[in-house]
């Protein structure tokens, strides 16, 4: 007979409002196989779980049900307090009476008969609970960083710094993502190149980064501690090894009128390039869908001039294999396009806005562009239809954000510092020009970030004038702005000559198509999600991958790197020891029954299944049979729901566990 | 084209205003649609919408007068042309909030004693010409082109507003008008105050925002070189149109912009006569534009 304790618990109020836990307990009593049941206001706690420790050691318990939140929640916690009991924690099971009831229900009737039907079920399988042990499993101590931004080169710099092997793997030709874009940088307006390039190099100089860059991630395999990556680098054209970065192809490149999407397409550049004179590696690319060479087969320019010889027209992708123990996803985001989308899109666009077909309307990035000294204008602010230095400048915040009825709901976070810096940037560039700021709200928390607002508007005097922008439109050489000035209760019109508009930071195209090579969980905007929004905000929901920067949601600079550095601490904690314990909740094959069909191998997503040869003494060949490989196995359940003679279970979800379970119902 | 074609056939609902200050929307409508051989068929009966105005006052009622329509539009075959913007506005608006609020179609039926069937298609005539028709065989049946004619398309609000309601086209940048206008060969001019609004009803109440208004749209539709506005909404169309003297005394200036209906223009272009389409009702008289530019 077993002897089982059941522990209720109320989460404050979470459960016991709608749960009566006393009832709860008592019936649980009642139930065979119980010798003690309670009910506790937070069993999470130090008391709470001090209260299971004496539980088991009074009354000899040889199982524990707790009933409370989801066991994604609190399954570690008491299976710990379990085990400092002296139980196997695999003895220790969660009923959840909290996502799975309290929190879905309103009638308190209702809801405490079905918390009960849930504990009479977690009753009866842990009856059926076998005491298992950890499987240890080696630690590959090498990281892969996705994404070469300021997120990912933090996460990779800090990472290697601690010793550690990093990977770092980056989409574009260079390192830099959007920080090596900006102009200067908010609060304190120091030039963002100069920060970030010196970090650029860092990465390249160091000896335990290795770096691809114009190379994409193609597929994951594994788990925490021993992931196998295949990563696609593109075909540059160019020999990385030989090239000296002089840049003689790019000078000599007789086609040139491919619009610089690192410019924001203000500018021009040739069809072999890098994408700025800063950019780590050096080496240029050559883009092939508009190079003469490969679109009709003559010219052949760079590679004449090349003195190194390092242009090679044949060369192919390559796919390297490199193994892992941990991921940083530092992907980054993009900015929402005010453009007509295809109908049913949940992203709408602005026609009244013109769609983005008006040139003097243009994002704030390509304002950044505008004003960096790196920039296609050395830093002059030309408008881009005539290249005249506008006078009346309206920036306009919140367009695509806080938008639902455009598709987003979110606050972009940066758009109101960026744009207080924008404004500020102008005054600095143009004395005589006035600068407008049509916002909903000034959102400036942030260390020193208020005050930078203040100054933007007391200082620079720029003016903000609180309401939306209803329409923008031609007439003559000007944008006409038509919005609301709420303040003043009064309809405004601006005759401006460049209009910036603060548009929403989303997660950047493909972002979904990632997640699902990794296995990792986003939301409905495909921002990745964190584990726990509060206590687990680096961390992804699936093991051994770790997430920094805007692909998580929009973050500014600081926020960023502290995401990144954070991430990094987590690898090297994962880092720190040789061996890593994992749950012992996989697949086990019945070597007496398996009938050899390997049905179970088909199905497996892990690939964990191989065939074992069973032999006699004299080393003669019996048959075969389904093996699972310990430490790949992911513990899904796949094979034992396909296994045609039953031969294959999963331990802690065996099928007579999950009898037991529906027969107590 | 391949087959023969099914010939189009339509419930019509003229609503209050093409029977007074729009009748040569009404005339203009029939004689154009007569002329393309698409059948309209007057709804029985019809009442008014409760315009503008009903739905400020008790929404139940406005929701209610169009609910007891739709129910008199199942009595004709084919789906319903509503040639006034508000009309059309004000039907589409009551399928959409009975069809999405089932205790708001609960409390309608009970008020008019009748459940209301929702799946009425209503159709402004731009959708009729410019989809059902569509634009090849509406080319096809032009025979005076207008050739050499600015057009200034103007939309209003109500066209393609709300997102979701009206269905006519993009509710920010549509292109129908555009298209339609130059199909009969017409040349429609780029301009900003295509979708603004111009004051509709309040012309009877805060003239003085109308005035505003409609100078705006008048003067936005001067500076881009058009010879005349067309329009598909009687409102506006006596906003634009009746209101225009009194906006060239205030601002100084003279617009001479001629304000005609979708179906008149058209119907130039597939040679009715004037009087057919009732070109005699407008106040800036059409008359001399349409010689000068050899159209008449």
């Amino acid at each position: 007979m077993s002897r089982i304790g059941v522990f209720v618990c109320h989460c404050g109020e979470n459960i016991a409002r709608t749960v009566d836990v006393e009832k709860v307990a008592a019936a649980a009593a009642r139930l065979p196989g119980v010798v003690f049941a309670t009910d506790y206001k937070y069993m999470c706690s130090d008391p709470g779980q001090n209260r299971l420790k004496k539980a088991v050691a009074e009354h000899r318990l040889d199982g524990v049900v707790v009933a409370a939140c989801s066991p994604r929640m609190h399954e570690k916690t008491f299976r710990s307090a379990a085990r400092a009991a002296g139980l196997n924690p695999f003895l220790c099971e969660m009923a959840n009476i909290r996502e799975h009831c309290s929190w879905v229900h309103e009638d308190r009737a209702e809801a405490t008969a079905k918390a009960s039907d849930i504990v009479r079920m977690m009753v009866a399988r842990t009856k059926k609970d076998n005491r298992l042990a950890p499987i240890s499993v080696q630690v590959t101590k090498r990281s892969l960083v996705i994404g070469g931004g300021i997120a990912g080169i933090q996460a990779a710099l800090d990472i290697a710094d601690a010793g550690h092997q990093v990977v770092l793997v980056e989409r574009e030709p260079s390192l830099g993502g959007h920080m090596a874009m900006l102009s200067e940088t908010f609060p304190t307006l120091d030039c963002s190149q100069c920060i970030m390039t010196p970090k650029m190099v860092d990465v390249a100089n160091h000896p335990n980064i290795t770096l691809h860059t114009y190379a994409e991630l193609e597929t994951v395999e594994g788990y925490i501690g021993n992931f196998q990556v295949t990563v696609r680098k593109k075909a540059k054209s160019v020999v990385e090894a030989k090239c000296t970065g002089c840049g003689v192809c790019s000078t000599k490149c007789p086609q040139k009128k491919i619009p610089n999407s690192f410019d924001r397409d203000l500018g021009m550049r040739p069809a072999i390039y890098a994408p700025f004179p800063q950019a780590v590696p050096n080496t240029p690319v050559i883009d092939r869908e508009h190079c003469t060479k490969f679109i009709s087969g003559k010219c052949g320019v760079c590679q004449k001039v090349c003195g190194p010889g390092a242009i090679d027209y044949d060369q192919q992708d390559e796919l390297i294999v490199e193994p892992v123990g941990a991921i940083v996803v530092a992907t980054g985001f993009e900015l929402y396009d005010i453009g007509r989308k295809p109908e049913g899109s949940a992203i709408k666009g602005y026609g009244e806005y013109g769609y983005g077909t008006i040139p003097d309307v243009i994002d704030g990035l390509t304002f950044e562009r505008l004003a960096s000294a790196s920039g296609p204008t050395g830093g002059k602010i030309e408008r881009p239809s005539d290249g005249k230095e506008p006078k009346e400048v309206v920036f306009i915040q919140c367009v695509g954000s806080r938008a639902p009825q455009k598709g987003i709901s979110y606050c972009s976070k940066v758009c109101c510092m960026y744009t207080a810096k924008h404004t500020v940037l102008y005054k600095h560039k143009v004395h005589d020009g006035q600068a407008y700021v049509f916002f909903m709200d000034a959102r400036t928390p942030g260390k020193n970030y208020d005050e930078f607002w203040r100054r933007a508007v007391e200082e620079e005097e720029a003016l903000y004038l609180r309401g939306m922008v209803s329409r923008l439109y031609q007439r003559g050489d000007k944008v006409v702005v038509v919005g609301s000035d709420v303040l003043s209760g009064s309809q405004v019109e601006i005759e401006a000559d460049l209009v910036v508009l603060a548009t929403a930071v989303q997660a950047r195209g493909g972002a979904d198509t990632l997640a699902q090579k990794l296995g990792i969980s986003y939301d409905k905007y495909n921002f990745y999600s964190e584990a726990h929004a509060k206590l687990k905000p680096v961390e992804c929901a699936t093991a051994g991958i770790f997430l920094a920067g805007a692909c998580q949601g929009p973050k500014d600079i600081p926020e960023t790197v502290s995401q990144a550095s954070a991430a990094a601490a987590k690898v090297m904690t994962l880092f720190a020891k040789d061996q890593m314990e994992r749950e012992p909740v996989i697949a086990r094959v019945d070597e007496r029954r398996c009938a050899a069909c390997f049905a179970c191998r088909k199905v497996c997503p892990y690939g964990a299944v191989a065939e074992k040869a069973i032999r006699d003494r004299q080393g003669k060949l019996l048959r075969t049979v389904a093996s699972v490989n310990d430490g790949v196995c992911g513990g899904c359940g796949t094979c034992q729901a396909t296994c045609p003679s039953k031969s294959i279970e999963l331990d802690g979800y065996t099928d007579e566990q999950i009898d037991a379970m529906i027969e107590a119902l | 084209m391949s087959g023969v074609r099914e010939p189009l056939n339509y419930g019509y609902y003229p609503g209050c205003s093409l029977h007074a200050s729009a009748k040569e929307y009404d005339l203009s409508t029939r004689a154009l649609f007569g002329a393309l051989g698409i059948g309209l068929t007057q709804v029985p009966d019809w009442i008014c919408c409760g315009a503008t105005p009903a739905h400020n006052v008790d929404e139940l009622l406005s929701l209610s007068l169009c609910a007891k329509n739709l129910i008199l539009a199942e009595t004709v075959p084919g789906d319903l042309a509503v040639p006034c913007a508000s009309c059309f506005s004000r039907l589409k608006t009551t399928q959409h909030e009975l069809t999405g609020d089932a205790a708001k179609h609960k409390l309608v039926a009970k008020g008019i004693e009748s459940r209301v069937p929702l799946a009425k298609k209503i159709k402004h005539p731009l959708e009729i010409l410019g989809r059902d028709l569509g634009l090849e065989p509406l080319a096809a049946a032009v025979k005076k082109p207008l050739a050499g004619l600015k057009v200034a398309c103007y939309y209003g609000c109500l066209l393609t507003r709300p997102p979701g309601v009206s269905q006519l086209d993009d509710a920010e940048a549509p292109t129908i008008m555009e298209e339609v206008i130059g199909a009969a060969g017409a040349e429609a001019v780029i301009w900003s105050h295509r979708l603004e609004c111009c004051g509709a009803s309040f012309t009877l109440s805060r003239p003085g925002v109308v005035v505003k208004l409609t100078a705006d749209i008048l003067a936005a539709a001067k500076d881009a070189g058009a010879d005349c506005l067309m329009v598909g909404c009687p409102l506006c169309q006596g906003n634009l149109d009746l209101r225009q003297r009194e906006v060239e005394e205030l601002a100084g200036g003279r617009y001479g912009l001629p304000v005609l209906y979708l179906t008149q223009l058209l119907g130039l272009a597939l040679g009715l006569s004037a009087d057919r389409l009732g070109l005699s009702g407008l106040m800036v008289d059409p008359l001399p534009l349409l010689k000068r530019k050899g159209l008449l």
